[in-house]
């Protein structure tokens, strides 16, 4: 037992897929998390398709002959900065609705743009484009490891400097940028960064994917837990741990990592409110209880003064 | 002597969706004043406030804080200020503490890595005490009422640092208690302290007897003086229609209006 799995774990692929996994899970406690408390969640989604849209261009380039050099992933890259850009720029005031469409507006262009070029592109590499969209953790290679752990330790280093800034903008820009914080420059180093992993992290895990394993286990851990840190380390674990029980049942069981990564993480979001339902259902008796006590002894109160009153009467 | 508090000329501004927000706004206040500046909804409050703090640009004319010019010299007032948003602007998705959100007041002005050291923390709990909110140290943010997390915010501001405390609708949608603890504790501050409060309200009744100077604005000045100067039932009624009243009470005069304070125009 121990040797087949000591000999599964030499692979290099399966290396890669559990680097790639603990790469994913540090995105999706630093920018994950961060996207949800900033009501952003559908960027991660936003970013995702984009990069499907750049990676579809750069495929055009090369098929073309326009630009032999220009690598999908580049063009990926670029169209994810692309949205954080847009979307940055409509969230400058700090209101989140602006911004939900303007990730809306700029994912619906990149991705039109990606259907039109698919005409364009060689047929056999059409389903490369495809690719984006499940993505696969065993299909990662080395280059692809490289660049998505460089991104994903960028984005931590940001996360643990900048931790306070960016938290202070997602709570109150305004009330930042009147103190005299630079809040715009936090805004899109926060925005920027994020859609850089998500870009990386989506060619692993695919653009419909990437949703659920950086935003639901975010979205669980923000219902259940009252304090910042506790929700990053949350995160990362969830995510962590999702992803190694795809990689493992892949092994076994003829299935795609990825999907049942994405399915166990949304889980832990429909998990996460049940758990408030039923912890607002215990609370609520404490509470009630309570307010009957505080009642009874009001009650008490009044009735020893009017006796005391009375008394004097 | 020194600058005085606000100096406007000629001031004109735009709301960001290009109505006209604030035209031939010219007035001058001294300081240390507890000011309120009153007004309809819609009136081109906040856009003041914000226009002052450097949030957004005038199209003509200028408006001064201590001397300092709201576009050039923007960093300098913003280091003066202490400001409180309206409570609605404040994002309630991320799981802050109460301890947080009143510390944020001073580390924002501080260099990174923006430490607490323990001063820091004892002033914040002592601004939290003002607003009688000290029990609630470690609570979760987010969970409180309306009314206490508007205290928390009114704490932030105490807890900073600088000459002149700015405050967007402290007292909008808040319970009868937030209301007077909030002005209780801008009063106190203001007294032992040297600073100078500017309030955005659409309701001055709340702290008639504690305010110096007031602003009646609807898009341009309608009137600055005392509150009793500024409750003249022609004034009144220019600034809120023709259903509003003056009562007298207490050698107060006070004004009647149906406003709700609610606020929008983004």
């Amino acid at each position: 037992m121990i040797d087949a799995i000591l000999l599964i774990l030499e692979s290099p692929f399966i290396q890669r897929a559990i680097i790639g996994a603990l790469m994913i899970a540090v995105v999706a406690s630093t920018s994950g998390s961060f996207l949800v408390f900033r009501g952003l969640s559908f960027m991660t989604a936003g970013v995702a398709h984009a990069a499907l849209g750049g990676a579809a261009l750069g495929l055009f380039l090369q098929a073309s002959g326009i630009a032999p050099w220009f690598d999908p992933m580049l063009g990926a890259l670029i169209f994810a900065v692309f949205v954080a850009l847009v979307t940055g720029y409509a969230g400058e005031t700090g209101i989140g609705e602006k911004m939900e469409v303007a990730v809306g507006v700029s994912f619906a262009l990149s991705m039109s743009l990606a259907v039109f070029l698919m005409y364009y592109i060689p047929p056999v590499q059409v389903p490369s484009i495809w690719g984006y969209l499940v993505g696969d953790l065993l299909l990662l290679d080395n280059l692809d490891i490289v660049m998505l752990s460089g991104t994903a330790l960028l984005l931590l280093i940001t996360t643990i400097l900048f931790n306070k800034e960016f938290i202070y903008v997602s709570v109150d820009m305004e009330g930042s940028t009147a103190h005299g914080l630079n809040a715009r420059a936090y805004h899109y180093l926060m925005l920027i960064t994020s859609a850089l992993a998500i870009a990386l992290a989506t060619k692993a895990v695919g653009a419909i994917l990437v949703y659920a394993i950086l935003v639901a286990p975010a979205a669980a851990s923000n219902e259940l837990l009252s304090s910042v840190r506790g929700v990053l380390v949350a995160v990362f674990f969830i995510a962590l741990i999702s992803q190694f029980a795809g990689i493992a049942l892949s092994l076994s069981v003829r299935t795609s990592p990825s999907a049942v990564a994405g399915i166990l993480a949304a889980l832990s979001y429909v998990i996460a409110l049940q758990i408030k339902k039923m912890r607002d259902r215990v609370h609520i008796d404490e509470e009630l209880e309570e307010l009957l006590k505080m009642d009874a002894n009001e009650a008490q109160h009044v009735h020893t003064e009017s006796h005391a009153h009375d008394h004097e009467h | 002597m020194s600058a005085p508090l606000i100096e406007a000329e000629n001031l004109a501004v735009r709301y960001p969706d290009g109505e006209i927000a604030l035209h031939h706004v010219s007035f001058k206040v001294e300081s240390p004043t507890f000011m309120a500046i009153i007004g309809p909804n819609g009136s081109g409050k906040s856009t003041l406030l914000k226009t002052i703090l450097g949030l957004m640009k005038p199209m003509r004319g200028h408006v001064n804080l201590m001397g300092y010019d709201s576009e050039k010299e923007h960093s300098k007032i913003r280091r003066l200020v202490r400001y409180v948003p309206q409570r609605d602007r404040i994002g309630l998705n991320v799981p802050m503490k109460v301890k947080d959100v009143v510390l944020m007041g001073r580390l924002l002005k501080k260099p990174l890595p923006r430490l607490a050291s323990e001063k820091d923390e004892m002033i914040a709990r002592n601004a939290l005490v003002h607003v009688a909110m000290e029990d609630y140290w470690e609570r979760p943010f987010p969970e409180l009422s309306g009314g206490q997390r508007q205290r928390v915010l009114v704490a932030r501001a105490l807890a900073g640092e600088g000459q002149v405390l700015m405050l967007d609708e402290p007292l909008a949608g808040t319970d009868m208690e937030s209301q007077e603890l909030i002005v209780e504790a801008l009063d106190q501050y203001h007294r032992d302290n040297d600073v100078s409060v500017i309030m955005v309200t659409h309701d001055l009744n709340p702290i008639h007897t504690l305010v110096r100077d007031v602003l009646m604005l609807k898009n341009t000045v309608v009137g600055v003086g005392t509150p009793c100067d500024v409750m003249d039932p022609a004034l009144v009624q220019k600034l809120y229609g023709p259903t509003a009243k003056i009562v007298e009470h207490s050698g107060h005069r006070y004004c009647l209006t149906r406003d709700t304070g609610a606020d929008r125009h983004d």
